[in-house]
């Protein structure tokens, strides 16, 4: 067993921590998502091409090295599609879609040029040609360049270009500043792709603990964050953070943090067969783990906490999306209960 | 012992009951039920207002020689909990529950023959002016001066958190008028026209996308000495009798009870975890209703409360809370959109995504983390209750 990274994944976080250092800061940091030209960016750098399949292409990147990149972008709350678009679109697209499918919608992920989104629920109808219904709420939905779109009982995935004759979306504003749509099918025409239920689920296993360990990051901030302001605030003529009610509320918030990053760890590191199981369990606890530390990061920074003004107050709004992603702590609970 | 309501309450929880089946109109039950903020919206709050005051019931929690209707403890309970129940919007608090009450007891003749019709017949409405970017939960610490200038004061310095600034015309406020003597002793109770030259407010947004909080600069403000309330020195007195009202002038139980049973039938039937956590949740709010009920009683027997009244704010913090992070959760997705327009119940916001109850969720619970952090935070409480309630 060894838990020290690579000298590579080393250089990977730096990499990432750098390019967004240039780019974010505690004015602007998960305000919504970042500029497309900052994801057309990341996509040059390589990272997106990284951590896709070598037969597409990419690099093979693992999910140890998917939640390098993704506790980064949580660090600095960079608020991307990299979960929906890269781990669970692309990566599908990438293991099950045809040469015609990689090239038509992957490459141009790995460049940085589109955005794909993860239409998983809603009442939709597919005859083998073309889709028919509504979705539900979809991540990114207004951004992306096509759709990957669940059947019902998860029968395998078509895919749908997002400028398809008889394809409408309306926007719907999320907490963290994102734009999701509700996307409408009437007879589009759909690119069937050959994914089982499990190839579907896995996908989704990629992409949940991405968003875990972009959790992690923001909680990370959030904590620091934290630890600074009890330092610096003071009230009746001390530092608050010199109250043993605060130091015992912040000393809880690193035994959170440290459990929480635990599990990701290890969702991240268990053997491909596990992943499913484990990631579901990551989510659980780290879902819960990451409003609770949100909300006492909130109550430790007083009337500051609830402002727009802080970035305490964006990691929040993140952590609440984040945390209720993929049907949130509530449904990976009643799925490891069955 | 006994709980049940005599024949002349059960008449009059009748009588109130009889009056909102009236009197509430539908679009301001639709307006309390799609408001996003931890305040009631002005424009609702202030039509409530008038429909309360033409009754004659506005007032209801003033004594009888302040203009009140004269209801014992347990009526004013009756009232708030059949306002609960019917799904009133409250009332803009700052004036009717805080000022009001502080006008009646230590203001002089002159001022309320001023102020007290002004704010029942919403020509005046008050913003708090207490806290400050240095003081907070140490409020003794303000430094916002006034000094005596002839038959003025001249007021130089900065509020912040200052609820719904913006719409205000009047802004209560504690000044510090004498910086020689213990900080508690300084303080004075002003009352200031918001329309004064050196008056400027600043928004402060909230993480909700909502616009309750501001800034208040108050930069050589001219505020006559008739308008202190109070001796020079007294104001530390008046804000405590103030924050007292704020944590406790009113029941939170029927409020919460009543939001919850909203909430199980908008977003219901609960299934799984869900089922556990209202059901604690509902269990707390009954708890909460009880003791709040059990000051109350005592009080209309003539004992004075016990230190058990501290205990209701801080848990109707954790209460409501608690039922909205479950409404995030029972809205699934639907229950994580946010849109940027205001108010809820207003023109200019889209279609929600389910209802619009699902799309006010979000908003709700990053607004109601406020909860245990305005009047007093919850870690302040529990120090007060124990070193007052516990003995420490
Ligand atoms: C929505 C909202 C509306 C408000 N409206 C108004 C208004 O209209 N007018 C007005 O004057 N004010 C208003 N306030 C201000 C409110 O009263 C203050 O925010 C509150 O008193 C806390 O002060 P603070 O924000 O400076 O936090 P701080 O006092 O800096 O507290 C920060 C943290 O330290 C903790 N802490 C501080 N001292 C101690 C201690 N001795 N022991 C243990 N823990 C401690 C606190 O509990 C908190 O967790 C409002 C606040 C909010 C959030």
């Amino acid at each position: 067993m060894d838990l020290t990274p690579s000298d590579e994944q080393v250089m990977l976080g730096d990499m990432v921590r750098r390019f967004l250092a240039d780019r974010q800061n505690t004015a602007n940091m998960g305000r919504g998502p970042i500029p497309r030209d900052d994801w057309r960016a990341l996509g040059e750098l390589g990272l997106f091409s990284f951590l896709l399949p070598e037969t597409a292409g990419g690099m093979g990147g693992r999910p140890q090295d998917a939640v390098i990149i993704a506790e980064e972008l949580g660090r600095s709350m960079a608020i991307t599609p990299l979960a929906e678009t890269v781990l669970l679109c692309a990566g599908l697209i990438a293991r099950r879609g045809s040469a015609g499918q990689i090239a038509r919608w992957v490459q141009p992920v790995m460049q940085g040029e589109y955005i794909l989104a993860y239409a998983g629920g809603g009442a939709i109808r597919y005859d083998g040609a073309c889709l028919d219904g509504q979705t539900h709420i979809v991540q990114h939905g207004m951004d992306a360049s096509a759709f990957v779109v669940a059947l019902p009982e998860r029968q395998g995935a078509v895919l749908v270009s997002a400028a398809a004759d008889g394809l409408t979306r309306t926007p719907v504003r999320l907490a963290d500043g994102t734009v999701a749509a509700e996307v409408r099918f009437d007879a589009v025409a759909a690119d069937p792709l050959e994914a089982t239920a499990n190839d579907l689920d896995t996908a989704i296993a990629h992409a949940e603990l991405a968003t875990i360990a972009e959790m992690i990051g923001t909680m990370t901030t959030l904590y620091e964050q934290t630890v600074d302001y009890i330092q610096q605030r003071r009230q009746f003529g001390v530092a608050i953070g010199s109250f043993q009610v605060i130091q015992h509320r912040a000393a809880r918030l690193f035994v959170m943090l440290e459990q929480s990053r635990s599990m990701m760890l290890k969702a991240a590191l268990v053997e491909e067969d596990e992943r499913i199981r484990m990631v579901t369990a990551a989510k659980a606890y780290v879902a819960d783990a990451a409003l609770r530390l949100a909300q006492d990061a909130t109550q430790l920074h007083g009337g500051m906490g609830v402002t727009d003004e802080l970035p305490v107050g964006r990691g929040h709004r993140r952590l609440l999306v984040l945390s209720h992603l993929f049907g949130g702590a509530l449904a990976a609970r009643a799925r490891l209960a069955s | 012992m006994d709980l049940a309501l005599s024949p002349a309450q059960a008449a009059f929880r009748d009588e109130v009951r009889a009056f909102l089946r009236d009197a509430l109109p539908e679009h301001l039950r639709h307006g309390a039920r799609l408001t996003s903020g931890v305040f009631v919206e002005p424009d609702i709050g202030r039509e409530w207002q008038a429909i309360l005051e033409a009754r004659g019931w506005l007032v209801y929690h003033w004594p009888r020689d302040a203009g009140g209707p004269g209801w014992t403890p347990i009526q004013r309970w009756i009232f708030e909990k059949e306002c609960a129940e019917a799904g009133t919007p409250a009332l803009p608090g700052m004036g009717l529950k805080l000022v009001g009450p502080v006008l009646y007891r230590f203001g002089t003749e002159t001022q309320k023959a001023e102020y007290l019709p002004k704010l029942r017949n919403g020509e005046h409405f008050w913003a708090q002016g207490f806290s400050e970017p240095g003081a907070g939960s140490d409020l003794a610490s303000l430094r916002t001066r006034a000094v005596r200038d002839g038959d003025h004061y001249v007021v130089t310095g900065q509020k912040i958190w200052t609820t719904q600034a913006q719409f205000a015309n009047r802004l209560f406020c504690l000044v510090r008028t004498d910086p020689e003597v213990k900080p508690q002793r300084g303080i004075s109770f002003l009352l200031i026209d918001m329309a004064s030259p050196g008056v400027t407010v600043r928004p402060i947004l909230s993480a909700s996308g909502d616009h309750e909080l501001n800034e208040v600069f108050l930069d050589e403000v001219r505020v006559p000495v008739a308008n202190r309330v109070g001796d020079e020195g007294q104001g530390w007195t008046i804000a405590k009798f103030l924050l007292d009202n704020e944590r406790g002038g009113s029941s939170f139980g029927p409020q919460l009870i009543a939001d919850l049973a909203r909430l199980r039938a908008l977003a219901g039937p609960f299934e799984g975890e869900l089922v556990t956590r209202a059901t604690r949740l509902a269990l707390e709010a009954e708890a909460l209703e009880m003791t709040e009920l059990r000051t109350l009683i005592e009080l209309e027997a003539g004992t004075p409360p016990g230190p058990r009244t501290l205990v209701t704010k801080l848990i109707a913090s954790e209460i409501r809370q608690g039922i909205d992070e479950l409404a995030v959760d029972a809205f699934g997705l639907a229950g994580l959109q946010l849109p940027a327009e205001r108010p809820f119940y207003g023109a200019d916001v889209p279609a929600p995504v389910g209802s619009r109850d699902a799309q006010i969720a979000a908003g709700r619970y990053l607004n109601s983390r406020a909860w245990s952090i305005f009047g007093g935070t919850s870690e302040i409480q529990l120090t007060v209750i124990a070193k007052n309630a516990v003995g420490l």
